[in-house]
């Protein structure tokens, strides 16, 4: 999948403060589906149809074991995520602090010149 | 002002908007980001340096850039200007560049105003189709949870070795 796409789907998937929930739940550790949805007033199929959108966006990958299935979190495409937005943020903080630098700079030229009044 | 009273909940959530006061008069300011003798001496990250090749800010003209990144790879950029209001508002689409039509374009809002002296420079960024949009509005649900993503992903990639 291109990386674009993938973004994208990453992004539909944290769309939903309930799969954000589940995965800042699953950032403590791996867990079954059970205890997952346990803190959430859902049933446990609403719960597998979010975990299966987790999945399928590679947010989460579940274990074989056809009894437990435990869940865990996988860091690649929330890295991805953060990289896209950190970006911008990157590009304009970096950027505005250089033309704070900047304006200071060319604010001292300008008193230096006015006091000097070149003809 | 027609770019800050955009209100819309809706547009507000996909947009990024980043701002900050500068300690310089709004004229200056605004110069700063017209005249390409100026915007060359701060615009971009840290490490970037950027060349102008063409710049007419004016509504219609555009300004062709590119940015060489620290790790020596070059970025084309093309920004289209929609309105220019001396000194307090710019408006224009940035994209890559004909050559780069894949490259979905941004609609940037840059407004200046006087703030006790000081200058406020706030900058809207809004994507600029409908897919993107789209693709917008599910960023920014993103965006308020930001910090504690960003949190777990450094923290996951931190332990990754001890889970994996």
């Amino acid at each position: 999948m291109p990386a674009a796409d993938r973004l994208s789907e990453t992004f539909a998937a944290l769309a939903d403060p309930t799969r954000r929930a589940i995965l800042a739940r699953l950032a403590l550790g791996e867990t079954s589906v059970t205890d997952l949805a346990e803190p959430f007033d859902m049933s446990l199929p609403a719960v597998s149809k979010h975990l299966k959108v987790l999945e399928r966006a590679g947010l989460i990958a579940r274990g074989r074991e056809a009894q437990w299935r435990p869940c865990r979190l996988e860091p690649g495409p929330l890295k991805e995520v953060d990289d896209w937005v950190e970006h911008y943020r990157r590009f304009w903080e970096q950027s505005f602090d250089r033309l704070d630098e900047y304006l200071r700079v060319l604010q001292a030229k300008e008193k230096k010149g006015g006091r000097r009044k070149p003809k | 002002m027609d770019a800050g009273s955009r209100n819309d909940a809706d547009e507000a959530e996909r947009e990024i908007v980043t701002t900050r006061v500068f300690d310089a008069p709004r004229e200056l300011v605004f110069a700063a980001f017209k005249d390409p003798q100026h915007i060359s001496n701060w615009w971009g990250p840290n490490g970037f340096t950027t060349t102008t090749y063409e710049m007419d800010v004016r509504p219609g003209g555009q300004w062709l850039f590119t940015m060489h990144g620290p790790d020596g790879t070059d970025h084309p950029n093309r920004v289209r200007y929609t309105e220019v209001r001396a000194p307090e508002l710019l408006a224009y689409d940035h994209d890559a560049g004909a050559d780069r039509p894949d490259f979905e374009p941004f609609k940037v809002w840059v407004t200046f105003e006087t703030e006790d002296g000081k200058t406020r420079v706030t900058l809207r960024l809004l994507a600029a189709t409908r897919e993107r949009r789209d693709w917008m509005a599910k960023f920014g649900a993103i965006e308020g949870a930001h910090q504690t993503l960003a949190r777990l992903a450094a923290h996951l990639l931190q332990s990754e070795g001890k889970t994996s």
